[in-house]
């Protein structure tokens, strides 16, 4: 039998996605007693059960937002906007509190008197007339509290009703789901082998059976992909909370339809579009929706809509973003690629629109204005082109000025199970992803791969396609054959070809992943059992386009004529690192992305001193301030003396403010180090972005100038 | 002796099957008071039906005024399971038809104390 504890902890996180949807509900709809009924019972049965488990701070909290809603539920006090956002929040500490509860068996060490005086408060609306706002919460400019105005279909505000098949559906853990799976690819594997044994066999029973057991093979495969498919609503029913915190953090209006939220595809795929979606949608109402005032003056609802649809076609999942917002404004778009040196100014002027617009997913195209606390630490559109293309999927943008803006992301139905085609390259095999791969040619005299500034191409249909030969990327030992082919291959909108000795059979894999040891290596996605039962290496034609540089900036569809030439320093063996680049003391530095944790903006006037440092109040704790600047013997200088930047660095448990004058751009580069000319706090230099700047050395500065943090860590 | 747990939380459920199965009872579950007549349909009265109070489609109050009107239910004992903030409600209760009430968080010995008082001992 399970245990209850664990069972509280399931029940209570499922009421508990329920209990913000109805939230959010009520906000447009507050006089619904079903809704009000639904979130009343949530806090009802987390409070009754508390006694049980002996959870007294979870039963403190869970009362103090029962007594609340009796009041709503018995209508003596009006659901209001401060209502709603003290109820979130508690939602937020109760969940808190469970997650704490799995990891560490503790209530944890939270102090939940301030909420709790919230919720207390807000049983009386006299007294304190300005206070009912949860701590880290503005109310919205225009609380649409009347409950006069359900502009919203209603239709949504429905509960859903409570399944009745309860007695026929069985809860299973995924992870007995992952290992059945698992089992299945091995039979699949099994059977490719004995069908593969059979057919040397003409006579007697065993060519008929390993024909059934293929059959059956199949279907089992087939059933067991099927049960581990989702809807799309399990990634969607959490996303009007984050559009609605988001909305009211940029002063924004939104509303969040959605379509086709039953749409169903492998939870892994659901998984893995999680975060490029919730990046999209968060520029959606970050850039995409203008502010109430615009959208009035500009004769729109000042209530801004985002659309998200999904549907099958063709094999693919497509899911739909659409904002009727302001657009992107293309000629803003195309001054910055200039500006930011990404294109060339012929090139602009000879791309299409809708190239142009998706000239945002270039690395290096966010900037520094673009960073704000909602996009976090500005992370570009590249990194979520990059996520979607990794999952064999594509993404691009549409968009109207003034009308809004459509982004169409396509991915694959799972990543289990995949059709490749087997290539041979010095009598070892691969498997190439059919989805990468346009077209097999042969390699003969009429195509040869010639080259051109030392980088080698091949003429194909009137244009240059770059090419990368498997052998020498791999660094395999072997005969090179007489016949050689080229596989012509894309990630996403990017081709180049690939020369490969032979081309064998189209086959469905199951796709294994590859050994620790191997993990690391970029142009490898997987492996798999071929029916001979030999292990061939699945591809990861991204990670062979990146390991060539084939990816850099200066390679978009349509350049690759002009701008071969960038190729020509070494084509392989380099390694692209993302840089965050940034002012400091009139020198250009930068730091590895990942060892940025945020970027935060401070007012000047909040820095305090204790013990003679520099620190200032951050995330409900103490941050020490260190100056680059100074650090680097270097001007202090501030771009705005009322403000200071700071890129907020983590090791382990504890953050520290790196103080900079200004952040410029995130670029990916491969860097060359030179470290003549080393002094204390910096690592040496490299040109990044053409220019040349200074690589920090945090580790050291810290060590110097806050000895003490990094001794409280150990 | 059988007895039906009706609650619209599972963890409840559980916690209150786990005593009742300790007791010797066997236990069968519904979600809420519609379910919990279905239950009956299918299985016919139990022995003892313990009952929470706030559920949806049907409330405890409502199941117990439904099932006191179905015939050859004189045999089922009703507790009511309630918490503190809903003892106005057990008087109501207890005039439509239920026998008894506990009241949350309840340990096993209260549970068999109130069994006994009821007559209803495996």
């Amino acid at each position: 039998m399970t245990d209850p504890l664990n069972e509280f902890f399931v029940e209570s996180l499922e009421n508990l996605d329920q209990y913000d949807a109805d939230l959010l509900i009520l906000e447009k709809t507050p006089n619904s007693p079903r809704t009000i009924a639904s979130v009343f019972r949530t806090l009802h049965t987390i409070k009754g059960t508390c006694g049980f488990l002996a959870l007294h701070k979870l039963e403190a909290i869970a009362h103090a937002g029962e007594n609340l809603l009796v009041l709503i539920r018995d209508g003596t006090l009006p659901f209001t906007q401060g209502i709603a956002t003290a109820l979130l929040a508690t939602g937020d500490a109760i969940r808190a509190i469970i997650s704490e509860l799995e990891a560490n068996k503790r209530e944890g060490d939270f102090d939940h008197s301030e909420l709790i005086g919230t919720l207390v408060r807000l049983q009386n609306p006299e007294s304190a007339p300005s206070a009912p706002s949860a701590p880290s919460a503005p109310s919205a400019p225009s609380a649409p509290s009347a409950p006069s105005a359900p502009s919203a279909p209603v239709h949504e505000a429905e509960l859903p009703v409570t399944s009745k098949a309860l007695d026929n559906t069985v809860r299973i853990n995924v992870e007995v789901l992952d290992t059945l799976m698992n089992l299945v690819g091995e039979l699949v594997l099994t059977r490719n082998q004995l069908v593969q044994l059979a057919s040397t066999v003409q006579s007697g029973p065993l060519p008929a059976a390993a024909h059934r057991l293929s059959h059956i093979t199949t279907e089992l495969q087939d059933r067991m992909m099927k049960t581990r498919v989702q809807p799309i609503d399990t990634l969607w029913s959490k996303l009007p909370r984050t559009i609605r915190d988001l909305a009211h953090l940029c002063k924004k209006q939104v509303r969040l339809q959605t379509e086709g939220a039953d749409t169903e595809m492998d939870r892994t795929i659901v998984d893995a579009i999680k975060d490029p979606m919730t990046h999209l949608l968060r520029n959606s109402v970050d850039h995409g929706i203008e502010s109430p005032e615009v959208r009035k003056a500009a004769g729109k609802n000042p209530e801004g809509t985002i659309l998200l649809r999904a549907f099958h076609a063709a094999g693919l999942v497509t899911i739909e973003i659409i904002d009727d917002g302001g657009g992107i404004n293309v000629d803003r778009v195309k001054g910055r690629a200039i500006e930011r040196k990404l294109i060339t100014q012929e090139t602009a002027d000879k791309m299409h629109h809708k190239d142009l617009v998706n000239l945002i997913f270039l690395p290096g195209f966010s900037t520094a204005e673009a960073v704000s606390m909602v996009s976090g630490r500005g992370v570009g559109m590249d990194v979520v082109k990059t996520q979607i293309e990794k999952i064999g999927g594509i993404v691009d943008v549409n968009s109207e000025v003034g009308k809004g803006t459509t982004c169409r992301i396509k991915i694959p139905l799972t990543l289990a199970i995949i059709p490749v085609v087997i290539v041979g390259c010095c009598g070892e095999r691969f498997a190439i992803p059919q989805t990468n791969l346009l077209e097999v040619i042969r390699l003969d005299q009429n195509l040869i791969i010639e080259s051109v500034h030392e980088t080698p191409v091949v003429r194909l249909r009137g244009s240059l396609l770059p090419v990368v030969v498997l052998q020498k990327v791999l660094k395999l030992q072997g005969e090179r054959s007489t016949v050689r082919h080229l596989a012509v291959l894309h990630v996403g909108a990017r081709h180049f070809g690939l020369v490969v000795d032979s081309i064998h059979e189209a086959e469905e894999i199951v796709v294994k992943p590859i050994g620790r040891a191997l993990m690391s290596l970029s142009c490898f996605a997987g492996s798999t059992i071929l029916g001979d039962g030999h292990v061939a290496l699945i591809l990861d034609i991204f990670g062979i386009g990146s390991l060539s540089n084939l990816f850099d900036v200066d390679h978009m569809p349509g350049l690759a004529h002009a701008e071969v030439e960038r190729m020509e320093d070494s084509p392989e063996s380099k390694t692209l690192t993302e840089l965050l680049v940034f002012r400091v003391g009139g020198t250009r530095a930068a730091l590895p992305l990942e060892m940025v944790h945020r970027l935060e903006e401070f007012p000047a006037k909040d820095v305090e001193c204790c013990a003679g440092k520099e620190v200032i109040q951050y995330a409900g704790g103490i941050l020490p301030l260190i100056s680059v600047a100074r650090a680097l013997g270097l001007p202090e200088t501030a771009a705005d003396a009322n403000i200071i930047q700071t890129i907020i660095y983590r090791h382990q448990e504890n953050s520290i403010g790196l103080i900079i004058e200004g952040v410029e751009v995130i670029v990916k580069e491969a860097v060359e180090l030179q470290t003549a000319g080393r002094r204390s706090g910096v690592l040496g230099s490299a040109i990044v972005g053409r220019r040349v700047t200074e690589f920090v050395d945090v580790s050291e500065i810290v060590r110097i100038y806050a000895p003490e943090f990094m001794q409280c860590s150990r | 002796m059988r007895a039906l747990i009706v609650d619209d939380s599972r963890t409840m459920r559980m916690i209150v099957g786990n005593i009742l199965q300790e007791i010797g009872f066997e236990t069968g579950n519904a979600g809420n008071g519609l379910e919990a007549l279905t239950w009956i349909e299918q299985n016919g009265f139990p022995e003892l039906a313990c009952v929470d109070w706030n559920m949806p489609e049907m409330n405890g109050l409502e199941f117990v005024r439904e099932v006191r009107q179905r015939s050859g239910n004189e045999a089922m004992k009703i507790m009511m399971i309630t918490t503190e903030s809903e003892a106005d409600n057990v008087m109501a209760a207890l005039e439509s038809g239920a026998n008894e009430y506990l009241m949350k968080p309840f340990s096993k010995d209260s549970v068999a104390d109130k069994l006994t008082l009821l007559g209803v001992r495996p």
